[in-house]
Order: C-alpha cells, then sequence, then structure tokens
C-alpha cells in the first residue's frame, strides 16, 4: 500500500502527514493530527459527531471523506473554534444553558451550528432543525441543543450590534 | 467501520477520467461526494480495485440555461448548492425540493447530483454490515437465490429512494451520457431498470456528465413521507409537474420514489386529472386510481398496503399543492 504525502491545513496550521487511499479525513485528525475532539461515531455518516468545516465554512462528515482529498484544503476542527482567552458565543451558549449531558455528540453539534451561524446569521426555525437534524444527541432530545443555539445566535446578534455602535 | 482497501485516480481532465474508465471496467468505481459510496465500501458490498474521483471535473461542474431554454446541471453540482439555487427554487420549485429532502444537511454539502442519480438500490437486509448479512441466506443481491422481502421474487427488489430522481422524470429530464466512444442522451425514465442490482443502463466506461430540463413553464412540488424530517430514506416520495391552468392542464407527470425498484409513473392519476382538469373531486379519483400503476410495491418496515394507501395521500397532497402553487415567471 503506497502512501502519499500531504499538507493537511487543520484550523490555520500544516501538518504533512502520509496517507493512503482509504484513509479518512477523521482517522488522520484523530490519529495522526492527534487532534480528538472530532469523534468517531457511527462512521457512516448518520450521526455528525465527526463534523468539521470545510474551506468554504460548510459542516463535512470528516468519516465520509477521503483525507487524500483534502490535500492543503484548510479544515476547521471543534479545537480551532474558541478565540485566545474565550470559548466562540456557541460553546458559551452550550455550557450556559446546558446543552450538553454525555458530551459525545457535543464537537460535532457545535461544528454543525458554527457551520449554520457562519452561513447564516440569523437562521429561522427551520433553518435551525435543518442543520441539526444531520447530527444527533441522544441525551437531550435536541430540546437544550436548540435553546442554545438560539441564545447563541441572540448573542451574536447583541455583538454585532454593539461592534457596529461601538465603530460609529 | 473501516474503509477496505484501494487505490484512488483523480484524473486531471474528462478525457483522462473516459479513458482511465473505459480500459478498468467493473473493477473502478466512481466517486462524486462519497456520501453513499463510502458506506457501502465499508459495509464491502462494493469491492472496486480503485475510485475514480470525478468531483472536481470542470466538464461535470456548472449550472446554465441555453438559448433554448434548456437548463443544464452538471453531474458533479453539489446538492446543497442546488438545492438553494436561484433559478432552481424560483423555476424549478419541486426540483429544489427534492433536493432539499435527500439525506441531511451535512450529506448534502458533500453529495453530488451526478451520485444521487445512480444512487445504488437499498434493502434493509443488504445495507447491513458484513457480520449482520452473514447471519442468514444470502439473497439476490448477495449472490443468493431468495428475496427476504418478496419471497416470490425472481430478482432483486431493492428499492430506489434518489429524491432527485421522481422530480426530474416529472419535468420530462435527459440525462447526457459520455464515454471515451462518444455521447448519449436518453430520457431519464429510460435510465433505470426494474432490477435492484442492475438498476440502470449504465454501460460499461460510461459516466453521468448532466441532467438537461426542457424549457417548459410548469408548476412542480415534491413531497416525501419518511421517519424523521431530516436523513431518512423515504417510505415514499411523490413529484407531480403541471403545465397549463387548473381547469385546462396542458400536461401532468406524477412520479413515485422509494416505492419499488426504480421510479414508477402514475399514467392512471395523470390522465384523469388531464381529463377533468383540477377540482376536488378529480384529485380524489386521481388518489384512488393511483394503486392501478403501482404494481408490486416493496413493502420495508411496513405492513402490505401501506405504501398504496401511502402514495393514495401523497397523490392528494401533490394535487393540492400544484392546484394553489402559482405558475413560475417567464424568465
Amino acid at each position: 500500500m503506497t502512501r502519499q504525502l500531504i499538507t493537511l491545513i487543520v484550523n490555520g496550521d500544516r501538518y504533512q502527514v502520509p496517507v493512503a487511499p482509504h484513509e479518512t479525513l477523521l482517522d488522520v485528525i484523530r490519529d495522526q493530527v492527534a487532534l480528538t475532539g472530532t469523534k468517531r461515531g457511527c462512521t457512516s455518516g448518520a450521526c455528525g459527531v465527526c463534523t468539521v468545516q470545510g474551506e468554504d465554512g460548510r459542516a463535512v462528515l470528516s468519516c465520509l471523506a477521503l483525507a487524500i482529498e483534502w490535500d492543503n484544503r484548510p479544515v476547521t476542527t471543534i479545537e480551532g473554534v474558541a478565540g485566545e482567552d474565550e470559548l466562540h458565543p456557541v460553546q458559551k451558549a452550550f455550557l450556559e444553558y446546558g446543552a450538553v449531558q454525555c458530551g459525545a455528540c457535543t464537537p460535532g453539534l457545535i461544528m454543525t451550528a458554527k457551520a449554520l451561524l457562519d452561513e447564516n446569521p440569523d437562521p429561522d426555525e427551520e433553518a435551525i432543525n435543518e442543520a441539526l437534524a444531520g447530527a444527533l444527541c441522544r441525551c437531550t432530545g435536541h430540546i437544550k441543543v436548540k435553546i442554545a443555539v438560539r441564545e447563541a445566535i441572540k448573542a451574536m446578534v447583541a455583538d454585532a450590534a454593539a461592534e457596529d455602535s461601538h465603530g460609529v | 467501520m473501516q474503509l477496505p482497501l484501494f487505490e484512488y485516480h483523480r484524473p486531471a481532465s474528462l478525457d483522462e477520467a473516459l479513458a482511465t474508465l473505459g480500459t478498468a471496467g467493473s473493477s473502478l468505481a466512481v466517486l462524486g461526494g462519497g456520501t453513499d459510496l463510502l458506506i457501502n465500501l465499508k459495509l464491502r458490498l462494493e469491492r472496486p480495485r480503485a475510485l475514480l474521483s470525478v468531483r472536481e471535473l470542470p466538464e461535470l461542474a456548472g449550472v446554465s440555461v441555453d438559448a433554448a431554454g434548456t437548463l443544464r446541471i452538471g453531474a458533479g453540482e453539489r446538492l446543497t448548492d442546488l438545492a438553494t439555487h436561484p433559478l432552481l427554487v424560483a423555476r424549478y420549485p419541486g426540483l429544489a425540493q427534492a433536493i432539499r429532502a435527500v439525506g441531511s444537511r451535512h450529506v448534502r454539502n458533500m453529495a453530488t447530483l451526478g451520485g444521487n442519480l445512480c444512487l445504488p438500490t437499498r434493502c434493509w437486509y443488504t445495507n447491513q454490515s458484513e457480520g449482520w448479512r452473514g447471519s442468514q441466506l444470502p439473497c439476490w443481491k448477495t449472490e443468493g437465490q431468495v428475496c427476504h422481502v418478496i419471497k416470490t421474487a425472481s430478482n432483486c427488489r431493492a428499492i430506489h429512494s434518489a429524491d432527485s430522481v421522481p422530480a426530474l422524470i416529472a419535468l420530462d429530464a435527459r440525462l447526457l451520457l459520455r464515454s471515451s466512444q462518444g455521447e448519449r442522451e436518453l430520457p431519464l425514465a429510460d435510465f433505470y431498470r426494474d432490477d435492484g442490482i442492475e438498476n440502470n443502463v449504465l454501460a460499461p466506461g460510461e459516466l453521468v456528465i448532466a441532467v438537461l430540463v426542457p424549457p417548459a413553464r410548469l408548476r412542480s412540488v415534491f413531497v416525501k413521507a419518511a421517519a424523521r424530517t431530516g436523513l431518512d430514506y423515504g417510505y415514499a416520495t411523490l413529484a407531480g409537474a403541471l403545465g397549463g391552468s387548473n381547469r385546462a392542464p396542458k400536461s401532468l407527470l406524477l412520479v413515485a420514489g422509494s416505492v419499488g425498484t426504480m421510479p414508477m409513473v402514475l399514467h392512471q392519476s395523470a390522465r384523469i386529472i388531464l381529463a377533468d382538469g383540477l377540482t376536488e373531486a378529480s384529485i380524489e379519483a386521481a388518489a384512488d386510481a393511483a394503486r392501478d400503476d403501482l404494481g408490486e410495491v416493496t413493502n420495508l418496515f411496513t405492513p402490505p398496503g401501506y405504501k398504496k394507501r401511502l402514495v393514495r395521500g401523497l397523490v392528494r397532497r401533490v394535487l393540492n399543492e400544484l392546484r394553489r402553487q402559482k405558475l413560475p415567471a417567464a424568465d
């Protein structure tokens, strides 16, 4: 089996990693780049715990992506979401509103919610449901997750408004 | 689940892709977004020697309308981009709805239209891990001689559940195929076969290049009945596209999906509407007539007769929505 050296750009850092064609982006992020926040769940695209953001910011299932196709394409994982000193508003809202029980789904849900808000800062109920349908939580029944996402939206809208008025 | 070993080819051009496809034959699997193929590989349902990645080929990209008004959608287009494409949403609402019904948002961010058109049929008895499958006799699809769903079936009755397909057939779409030998076009409705294994007429060495939707001002609707709204295959789906007015319809195609090994056109139901126009009474009659067109239905998870009753309800819903929908603007 021949391995090919690729450059994986994870959270802005470049990693030279040898990959075989059958290795998924998930395998390489966890086992070679050693960032284990991205979880391995169903490995068949149904649970969403392996969600990362691709170069266009969209949610991607790393269990169904071949690493070899991600040469020189930026990826954001849960480790790259928080700022220097503080958590991302979605992370804060998950903490504050208790959208976490066992925690296994949390990285995938946060990446899913962040991908949604990066693309659409003010999604309606239908858009939130549509996005979250691809990432499962078996503890909370998604109710607290949805509350947290709605609160994160409010916080981000308020932050943006504060920044605007500050600028004036 | 781990992927098996395979080689990986990413051709630089369509010509190179077609040349590779032409020589490698069935030992090669075409990789689009990978959201179905990689699962099937993990389940060991397919064992190709190599994957041919076609997603990045520029010839498979783009959504455009030519001078005659024919819509062309490249097979490599992502489902998310198509579901939200302003042209599709405005002019082909039923198609946009159908594409949005595929998988989850995550899946649509990766999956391609070409992949959905070539989606293998599925069955609860085969789309399982190797170990699970090994606990009972192999079926037609896994080199056995029995169908676990319809015991009397003499071929594989696995279900065709690609949501974009009924919507495209309702719009009378055509498929553009190319091989190193040349190009051909055929109605999408003629692409599928009533066999769960050899499910389409794609010849060895051929690749799906694009879908062509003929110019017509149609109202269109797609509905899907599934266990959950997101990320489930349908129990039944129904697409409809209507030309003309409610009182004097000129054309109507109703196409059911997820009920058999190929999409089913409901001729009887459409005939009733074309004769009588869209009225409360004709919609009821058309819904009742749907079962005559369905024939043998694969009832997985559902009691006998359930899907036929379900389709009756979907016909009613689609026709009522078509009746209310405004005709899309001319441009």
